[in-house]
């Protein structure tokens, strides 16, 4: 990634616009689906969102495979779009700002007690 | 039979591994082998997953090849680490059903 993608998220932008371009082509369905699985993956993103790129775009490959095996969106996602999500992103190892948070707060936590128990 | 899904997840992996293991195969092969098999329930959504996380894991090697419509499909078979990890779940699925079987028939 160059320096002036990195400042700028300029790759990002770039990023999501090809995926929507891509969603774009898709039956109605599973636009449905896109939006629904974006809407479920945001929790999982970090600060800019980039670790969420390679499972989005593993996530639209599959509709765009699946689609085209003239299946429904239902027979590919079932009803559970949002453990879907969740499973996509513990696999591809994406960690949320809420577990920076977590963390945060053990360290400071832990770091309070040894200065009480000294 | 319903609810199946439950007792099968820890055990998906195992089968996935089986049938990648006796040839090259995608996604949707996959699931239809095991909704062939009786297990209706299964979706290629979890498919998918389970295929991420046996590439995270080095257990499979993935090969894009052009399909005759949409994209290119992904095709998975199993390297070295992925027999011997089917090599274990079946080893692991033995342990598990000789004890069970145990249990039914009352002995100990």
């Amino acid at each position: 990634m160059k320096f002036w993608e990195t400042i700028t998220g300029s790759d990002l932008t770039r990023d999501w616009k090809a995926f929507e371009a891509r969603a774009d082509a898709l039956p109605a369905d599973y636009r449905a689906a896109w939006d629904q699985i974006k809407g479920h993956l945001f929790p999982y993103a970090d600060f800019t969102g980039r670790n969420l790129t390679p499972i989005l775009d593993g996530a639209l490959g599959l509709l765009e495979e699946t689609a085209a095996d003239g299946q429904s969106v239902e027979e590919v996602l079932g009803d559970d779009i949002e453990g879907f999500c969740a499973a996509l992103a513990g696999e591809e190892g994406a960690r949320s700002y809420r577990d920076r948070w977590r963390e945060q707060l053990n360290r400071n936590v832990a770091r309070k007690l040894g200065q009480l128990g000294g | 039979m319903d609810d199946l899904t439950e007792m099968l997840k820890g055990t998906l992996e195992g089968c996935v591994l089986e049938i990648i293991g006796s040839e090259e195969t995608y996604g949707y092969a996959i699931t239809r082998r095991l909704n062939e098999l009786g297990f209706a329930d299964v979706i290629e959504g979890t498919i998918y997953t389970i295929l991420l996380r046996l590439e995270k894991n080095g257990l499979v090697q993935v090969t894009k090849r052009p399909s005759d419509l949409g994209p290119p499909r992904k095709f998975y078979a199993l390297n070295d680490a992925g027999r011997e990890e089917l090599a274990r779940f079946w080893a692991k699925w033995e342990y598990i059903t000789s004890r069970i079987d145990k249990l039914k028939e009352g002995g100990r």
